[in-house]
């Protein structure tokens, strides 16, 4: 009998990193589950048992299951791909970063100072990027309204930073990098455009249940 | 759909189910394949009640614990029986190309 009670403790510690919401109404019930497929006498929480429990309690922290609109759920999807994609988009650059400036340097060598800096810009900025799609992709899936105008804004800075790439005539000496902005851009117009659907907005601005 | 969501509809498909019941109904559709652990399973309830796929049926005390059973709700029915037809299709074709003499043999 005591075996059980210090089994329940231990799996009572690992459950306490579950968010308070889903404690208050399965907390009991997960608990009935654990000791139900308890093995005979076991008093301690096995290795792999304890990595579930844990690997399911960060998934609900950082995804919490609230009804997402399907918009909002491929708007998430689209961002991780927007992260996915600024790092190819980084890894072109540094790869091609020679040949890019030798075939500056052999057509026009004035380029040189521009091709530096949209080289230096992409590989400054890039890791940035990566952390506000990442960031930005989380904040939407849980319905952060303030993360609505926030990645309306970055889609601005992108399209900016497109324009200023074709402005510094990037098209001609790194095609690979612009079209990677173009996808990046792509990306970015698609999930602001979800996110700011009508069925999306009742996910981030929920109106009081009505009776 | 992941694996383990789809066997948990399935264990819900002929009926209501409490957490222990989806464990063994899996285990056992699957031919003991796929073991349940208690955090997927949960955390795959707690996403699918959210989804609105599966709902409460009842909830039972026994010997002092709460018992919550589950079952499909007519959307969780019908994203079942899609993913169902798709595996389906899928398997069909496969198995028609690795046996092309049997094309059309078994149903």
């Amino acid at each position: 009998m005591s075996e059980q009670v210090t089994l329940e403790r231990s799996y009572r510690r690992i459950l306490a990193w579950y968010p308070q919401s889903f404690r208050a109404g399965s907390e009991d019930e997960i608990l009935a589950v654990l000791l139900a497929t308890a093995e005979d006498g076991q008093t301690r929480v096995g290795l792999a048992e304890a990595w579930d429990l844990v690997r399911g309690a960060v998934r609900m922290r950082l995804w919490p299951a609230a009804p997402r609109p399907r918009s909002v759920r491929v708007a998430v999807k689209l961002m991780l791909a927007g992260a996915a994609a600024e790092l190819a988009a980084l890894m072109t650059v540094i790869a091609t970063l020679g040949s890019v400036r030798a075939a500056v340097a052999a057509r026009d060598a004035t380029a040189m100072q521009a091709v530096h800096l949209h080289q230096v810009t992409i590989i400054a900025l890039a890791p940035v990027a990566i952390g506000m799609w990442l960031w930005l992709a989380w904040a939407n899936g849980r319905g952060q309204d303030w993360a609505r105008p926030l990645s309306a804004a970055c889609f601005g800075l992108i399209s900016l930073s497109v324009i200023a790439g074709l402005a510094q005539g990037a098209a001609a000496f790194a095609p690979a990098t612009m079209i990677a902005a173009a996808v990046v851009w792509t990306l970015g117009l698609s999930s602001v455009a979800l996110i700011l659907t009508p069925a999306a907005g009742r996910y981030y601005r929920p109106q009081p249940a009505q009776q | 759909m992941q694996e383990a969501t789809f066997l948990i509809l399935t264990a819900l498909a002929d009926g209501s189910q409490h957490g222990y019941g989806i464990i063994t109904e899996v285990r056992q559709i699957s031919e003991g394949r796929v073991k349940l652990r208690a955090g997927t399973l949960y955390t795959a309830l707690d996403r699918l009640r959210a989804d609105g796929l599966i709902g409460v049926d009842r909830e039972e005390i026994v010997e002092g614990r709460l018992r919550r059973y589950y079952r499909l709700t007519p959307d969780g029915t019908a994203v079942l029986a899609e993913e169902a037809a798709r595996l389906h299709a899928n398997a069909t074709a496969a198995l028609r190309r690795l046996n092309p003499g049997l094309a059309g043999g078994t149903a």
